[in-house]
């Protein structure tokens, strides 16, 4: 095969009539296979077991504290009257929030033919997943009675009783649930031709025996692969609006109830917007290291950095519009409870909350606008950190600051966290890491098929 | 592959050629390759590429396929579940009555439609995919070709199956070999039939005997009966130490669980005797306060032998005294009616008569009364005329404001009609405030004046109303 043998080219430049390539270095189809593939069959590097320690210990935590909340109770946590969301709520938004990314990359970027998600869609997907698995961990334990979980869908049951459709927390169930299993379909349908490359180059009896189930017997026939393309086109198409209807959804659990400063109609766009933000954050958080550490700098480019750091740049600015709106309506609208609401939080005791909040995510994105930020991956990082923050806050003031002044002013409290609402914060990092770990030494990080298939073809002519 | 078992072949079957695999290394190679194939009139034969070829399609004819269709029926279909299910839960089998709101309404459907929708499209997305592509198939005889591992990685393949009519091995062979691929190879079918080994056989079978367990435990347990209590498994709060409602107790005297209020108790916004005349209508109150309660029954529509056991369920505690009262079924409403005609109304409204007043009067009048009594007062409210329409027997028509029983009733007493109710007209204290209940009784009263008034007091501009056609 081809060496390596080409000087690198400075992606973030547009030079007119020419594209941009999507894969640096002279790779050909053998050496995108080799880059991705060699992490999972090369020998485990010490630094990963350290990582998966750390991360899974964390996770251990989590699964403990978790125990120990349902032999001891829901008190274990901060919720108290008026406050009964408090983190577990907040953490589920957030979490629920960053799962939105990977099907973003994947299935709208996808249908808009941005041949540049290849690179990262595999990547981010699993990671959605991964924040998928994090957020249903919390409405689930929040519920109380975590036996009685299963009231929560339309099982038929000894007291003859249904859900009520009309409630918001169910469409909520429905909607995260349909997410987190066509999400999954998504990003496995898409691995089934990588599994089997890796199938077919794996030595040990075990990979081979996990590969070759997991690979489904593909064998890239070409009948086969006209049927996987439709069908891959028909679920982004399916998912794209899921995406959207996902957060919206979430949003409708605020913004249903009557309480001032969750009963606004701006809810469902502006917790959309959020969701891309905070996953675009999480993404580039995670990439930029890994893309570093696995050596995959030629298929993740500084290009595919820059385009989503645009991205944010865009959802950042909504995001900073609808808090700009969310007030100016609170003032328009003349409506007391809701001015109030809004002042409060503004200006009330939960004030630093809302202004790291306001920082982090209308401010800090903003940095985005100069080039050498957008180009550098460090600095791209620290932003996204800072914009995983933020986000976090909104989900908080949302939640905390409404609820914390209910309209019984006798009943107004200022929430306090317990120790076990932090450990188990910390502790979902710890879940999400531990799952992102394994995905990314056993199976393929990047979508390699689809990286061949955007690459120049040997003919010279382009493969776009 | 032929490595599973060690067992000698009881018939030693022959290999048979399945088919011709040729390998090429450039994808622009293999669609012009594809195209001759394709125009040499094979049927049965495929391509075999590490990414999706564009143009391949083309170069091999191959056919759209149905998928789309298949999902859009799965689509349908899970809308259509959707909205069954919804319907049939909570407006059938279990209503939700909520705030009086609809038991259906499509808006409250369409997040719970989507999600099924998009649910099941996606499963028929990816399992028409599969099933269409007849995958999973983990048994391939291509799979043994060392060659043919590539074609997952940089190398493209055509295969041509044996079974091709126009297949034969010397031919096509030449044929494939005719297109520069960088070489042809055959494969074969195994002579061994591959078989399970006989530990992993026994494992699968154990697994599926003990899966049968719980099911089987659980048909038994639901068929038969038991005399034991069901297992707590979680207790949640089946078992407290707090005393239940409505059950006795050992703790007090009385062997009452529930205590009553402690003597003098005032509810919280029920303190009233600080303005009898306001609150009761009455200018002091009397010594047997139950009087002040009495909602008067109608005593000429009620069946005296219903009366009689009703009244005697009701009475039971003061059974000692009632005997006297017990043929005279008729009177115990006249009695009652007496008492409450003792009782000291107050004459003269408790608050100063104001126009505003009159108008809320008037407002309240229309909201709460006017229903049965009609516009005028006269008993002739839309609910009245239609009951009388219905010939409803339980109906009692309510009195007319303008007899002369009821324009002699001191305000204090209508005050109390409003209040606790009479006959068949329910009690409207808990509904209406009691400032309210004064200004309906003034507005009330300015009805009845208003038949009873000689026609030369009336103010000119207003008799000119009266004199209008118009």
């Amino acid at each position: 095969m081809a060496s390596v043998t080409a000087e690198p080219i400075d992606t973030t430049i547009e030079v007119p009539g020419k594209r941009t390539p999507l894969v640096t270095g002279a790779h050909d189809y053998g050496t995108v296979t080799e880059a991705v593939c060699r992490l999972a069959e090369c020998k485990t590097p010490t630094s990963w077991y350290i990582a998966l320690g750390i991360s899974a210990s964390l996770m251990g935590m989590l699964f403990g504290l978790i125990g120990y909340l349902i032999i001891t109770g829901v008190g274990v946590w901060g919720n108290r009257s008026p406050v009964f969301w408090g983190w577990p709520i907040v953490n589920f938004v957030f979490w629920v929030g960053i799962g939105h990314a990977g099907t973003l990359i994947s299935a709208i970027l996808f249908l808009f033919r941005q041949n540049w998600r290849t690179g990262i869609n595999r990547a981010a997907e699993a990671m959605t997943i991964f924040a998928v698995v994090c957020a249903g961990v919390f409405p689930g334990i929040h519920i109380g009675r975590v036996w009685l979980a299963y009231w929560l869908f339309p099982i038929p049951n000894q007291m003859s009783m249904w859900p009520n459709f009309r409630s918001p927390l169910l469409w909520d169930v429905f909607a995260v649930s349909t997410y987190a299993t066509v999400s999954l379909l998504f990003w496995y349908m898409g691995m089934i031709p990588d599994l089997a490359t890796l199938r077919d180059r794996a030595t040990g009896k075990i990979q081979q025996f996990a590969y070759g189930l997991l690979s489904l017997g593909w064998n890239g026939s070409s009948r086969h692969w006209h049927r996987y393309e439709r069908a891959y086109l028909l679920l982004a198409a399916l998912a794209a609006p899921l995406v959207l209807s996902v957060h919206t959804i979430v949003s409708f659990d605020f913004a249903v109830s009557q309480l001032p400063g969750w009963h606004t109609t701006i809810f469902p766009p502006y917790f959309v917007a959020g969701a891309v933000f905070s996953g675009f954050a999480m993404v580039l958080t995670l990439m930029i290291p890994a893309r570093k550490i696995c050596g995959i700098e030629d298929l993740l480019t500084d290009r595919h950095l820059e385009n989503m750091t645009k991205v944010i740049i865009a959802t950042g600015t909504m995001v900073g519009y609808a808090y700009a709106m969310e007030f100016f309506i609170a003032w328009y609208g003349g409506n007391r409870f809701e001015t109030f609401a809004f002042i409060n939080r503004a200006f009330g005791p939960y004030a630093w909350a809302y202004w790291i909040m306001v920082s982090c995510n209308v401010i800090s994105p903003q940095l985005f606008w100069i080039k050498k930020i957008r180009t550098t991956p460090w600095m791209i990082f620290v932003v996204c950190i800072f914009v995983n923050i933020g986000m976090w806050f909104e989900r908080f003031v949302i939640t905390v600051t409404s609820l914390s002044r209910d309209f019984l002013p006798s009943s107004w409290g200022y929430f306090r966290p317990s120790i076990v609402d932090v450990l188990m914060l910390i502790g979902s990092f710890g879940l999400f890491m531990t799952l992102f770990l394994l995905f990314c030494k056993f199976m393929p990080m990047v979508a390699m098929a689809e990286v061949k298939s955007v690459m120049p073809r040997p003919g010279g002519k382009s493969g776009h | 592959m032929a490595t599973t078992i060690e067992q000698p072949e009881k018939t030693k079957a022959e290999p048979e050629l399945l088919g011709l695999l040729a390998e090429f290394d450039d994808p622009s190679a293999l669609i012009e390759a594809s195209k001759k194939v394709r125009d040499a009139g094979y049927r049965q034969w495929d391509t075999h590429t590490p990414f999706p070829l564009h143009g391949i399609d083309e170069a091999m004819g191959i056919k759209w396929t149905i998928l789309p269709w298949i999902v859009a029926a799965c689509g349908l279909t899970g809308g259509t579940i959707a909205v069954g299910m919804q319907y049939w839960m909570n407006a059938v089998d279990y209503p939700f009555l909520i705030s009086g709101k609809p038991l259906f309404s499509i808006p409250a459907c369409i997040p719970i439609t989507f999600e099924l929708s998009v649910l099941l499209a996606a499963f028929g997305a990816f399992f028409g995919m599969l099933a269409l592509n007849q995958l999973p198939k983990l048994y391939n005889p291509l799979f043994k070709s060392d060659a043919f591992r590539r074609a997952t990685n940089d190398r493209f393949f055509i295969s041509m199956d044996a079974r091709d009519a126009k297949f034969s091995e010397i031919d096509s062979g030449e044929f494939l070999n005719s297109l520069n691929p960088l070489n042809v190879e055959e494969f074969w079918s195994d002579v061994e039939s591959p078989k399970l080994p006989r530990n992993l056989i026994l494992a699968l079978s154990l697994v599926g005997v003990f899966l049968i367990i719980p099911p089987a435990l659980v048909a038994y347990k639901r068929s038969t009966t038991t005399n034991n209590p069901r297992i707590h498994i979680v207790p949640d709060m089946d078992f407290q130490p707090s005393l239940k409602a409505q059950n006795t107790t050992n703790l007090f005297p009385d062997g009452r669980e529930v205590r009553p209020n402690i003597e003098g108790t005032i509810p919280r916004g029920q303190y009233k005797d600080d303005n009898i005349p306001f609150f009761y209508g009455l200018q002091h109150l009397p010594e047997d306060q139950d009087v002040i309660g009495i909602a008067l029954q109608d005593e000429k529509k009620t069946d005296p032998k219903q009366a009689d056991e009703k009244k005697a369920d009701e009475k039971k505690a003061d059974a000692a005294k009632a005997p006297a009262a017990k043929p005279a079924v008729p009177d115990a409403a006249a009695i009652e009616a007496s008492r409450l005609d003792k009782l000291p109304w107050v004459t003269e409204f408790p608050m100063p008569v104001t126009e505003k007043m009159m108008a809320r009067g008037k407002e309240r009048y229309r909201i709460f009364c006017s229903a049965c009594h009609g516009l005028g007062g006269e008993g002739d409210g839309l609910v009245t005329l239609r009951a009388m329409g219905l010939l409803q027997g339980t109906w009692v028509k309510p009195a007319s404001y303008h007899t002369d029983n009821v324009r002699k009733l001191p305000v204090g007493r209508l005050y109390h009609t409003i209040t606790h109710g009479v006959r068949k007209m329910p009690a409207y204290g808990p509904q209406i405030p009691p400032e309210d209940r004064w200004a309906i009784v003034l507005y009330l009263r300015a009805l009845q004046k208003s038949h009873q008034i000689d026609a030369n007091t009336i103010p000119e501009a207003e008799k000119r109303k009266l004199r209008d056609t118009k």
